[in-house]
């Protein structure tokens, strides 16, 4: 099912024509940001293929082509302006397609990680920073979802499924792949919370109405995890003394929204806390990167098909030398291997979500590895579609271009590189305790 | 009162944790004790026990004291059994 749904998607980016890159009418984006190209951005989306299409999407073969519809054609422009459309943001959301596993009893799609990882590899084949969105909406839903108490899943669920957009806070600027360095306090104040701190490079904080935040926890109540015990806390992005700053011109996924946040004596209700009491803060971490892994996993899954459409068509129609690129056999051994990248992250990114969907305790391992293997695979296969297109490819906003920068941030996000092969040797060590 | 079986619970603990570390545990041994337990660790454990015994672990059950030992774990797969049976859920 997952390769039905994603070979049928419709070429994108690399016939578009470049100068179709005006969004459709509608008003501008307020956020701040340098627009290089000064395109106006609709905020609600009236292309074809409506957002109504959205709601209407039964399944998410048919959402499939409904996003296909609004993104497509567009998401060479968000690139260029590093902006997404809010409006089409909340129409996924509140159709459920921003976190389209969560359970339908707090108003989700209720797919298994399998389906929804196919999904997430259609968007991510045609926009990444649409798919970083869903990632962060994802992996906020799945934090509360797996924390959260019953009162707060049934406060906060269907919120995130129903057109409020959410985003979760990990890093600081001591902080990254050590996040035993985290100093974002939370503090208990009578019925309240109040967190001080700060988080950087959080994906999607820019459109994000509902902050899940990560800080260690100071209460009388503590208990057993003592000084390494620490808490998310949903924090609505419009509380005073939160302040969102955008990252200026990110490297990759442009116009998702990455942002820093500054904390000054923000105060919530302590039932904002997800689960009401500390938990180590390694696990707590873990736990809720745990689905941003899978759900990166499969957006590099996406990267690779779009590079791959994108090469193939080129390969066979680009003549030189009097014949097509793909019959020069340098050329295709390009399309032969990022043929097996795409697909041998394909295989890795199924086999874990199999493992999610049984209840499998290999999922762990295996969520790390899909992750591992799928970014590296995209980051090579990028660069080789780059090269295959060659100057046709070599300019911003191109689906191979903007690949190639999104790739490499899929190497950083969610556990570098490096921290996941640290992982993945202690795994096969066998240092689990 | 349940029927829960306490030493099949500790033994299934056991042959899991087993199985993994390749190497023997007694149930009252503090599995953070010696050297600590990864947190990609703990995850399997979490996992396991949903699977094993059809419960769900969320929230404040998350807590590490609650898999400290394989008595604490198995203490804890009762009471969400019980729990569970109740209809009240995680």
């Amino acid at each position: 099912m997952p390769d039905r749904l994603l070979t049928e998607a419709p070429p994108s980016g690399e016939a578009k024509v470049r100068g179709e890159v005006t969004a459709p009418g509608g008003a501008a984006d307020s956020g701040a940001v340098t627009a290089p190209v000064g395109k106006a951005l609709p905020d609600t989306v009236t292309v074809p293929g409506e957002p109504t299409a959205l709601g209407a999407a039964a399944s998410p073969e048919e959402a499939a082509v409904a996003v296909t519809a609004l993104v497509a054609g567009a998401a060479d422009a968000w690139d260029r302006a590093g902006l997404l459309p809010v409006g089409l943001l909340r129409d996924l959301g509140a159709a459920g397609w921003l976190c389209a596993q969560v359970p339908a009893a707090y108003g989700g799609r209720g797919l298994t990680s399998a389906a929804g990882g196919a999904f997430t590899a259609h968007v991510g084949s045609l926009c990444s920073s649409v798919r970083s969105v869903l990632t962060s909406q994802g992996m906020a839903a799945w934090t509360i979802e797996r924390l959260g108490t019953e009162e707060q899943r049934t406060a906060f669920l269907p919120r995130l499924t129903g057109g409020a957009l959410a985003a979760a806070g990990f890093s600081e600027r001591g902080a990254g792949s050590d996040l035993s360095a985290m100093t974002t306090q939370v503090r208990r104040d009578g019925d309240a919370v109040v967190l001080d701190g700060h988080k950087v490079w959080v994906t999607a904080a820019h459109y994000a109405d509902l902050l899940v935040l990560f800080g260690r926890y100071e209460d009388d109540d503590a208990g057993a995890e003592g000084a390494d015990g620490a808490v998310a806390v949903v924090v609505p992005a419009d509380t005073p003394g939160v302040r969102v700053t955008r990252v200026a011109d990110p490297l990759g996924c442009r116009a998702a929204g990455h942002a820093d946040i500054a904390l000054d004596a923000v105060r919530v209700p302590a039932t904002h806390v997800l689960g009401g009491s500390s938990l180590p803060l390694p696990l707590l971490v873990t736990t809720a990167l745990a689905y941003g892994r899978m759900s990166v996993a499969w957006g590099c899954v996406g990267i690779l098909r779009g590079c791959l459409t994108a090469a193939a068509r080129h390969a066979a129609t680009r003549e030189q030398f009097g014949v097509p690129l793909g019959e020069h056999q340098l050329v295709a051994r390009h399309l032969a291997e990022l043929f097996a990248a795409e697909q041998t992250a394909t295989r890795v990114c199924e086999h874990a979500s199999h493992c999610w969907d049984d209840g499998s305790p290999e999922q762990v391992v295996a969520t790390v590895l899909a992750k591992h293997v799928s970014a590296g695979n995209a980051a090579r296969g990028a660069a080789t579609a780059v090269q295959v297109l060659a100057s046709a490819g070599a300019q911003d906003g191109h689906l191979v271009a903007r690949a190639h920068r999104d790739a490499k941030l899929m190497e950083i996000i969610e556990g570098s590189n490096e921290m996941c092969q640290l992982m993945l040797a202690r795994h096969v060590l066998g240092n689990t305790v | 009162m349940s029927d829960f079986d306490t030493e099949a619970t500790e033994k299934e603990i056991l042959r899991f944790l087993e199985a993994r570390t390749k190497r023997a545990w007694e149930t009252d041994t503090d599995l953070f004790a010696s050297g600590g337990l990864s947190s990609l660790f703990a995850m399997e454990l979490v996992v396991h026990l949903e699977k094993a015994f059809a419960v769900s672990v969320r929230g404040a059950d998350l807590r590490l004291d609650n898999f400290r030992t394989v008595e604490s774990m198995t203490e804890l797969v009762d009471r969400l059994r019980t729990t569970s049976a109740g209809g009240t859920g995680a």
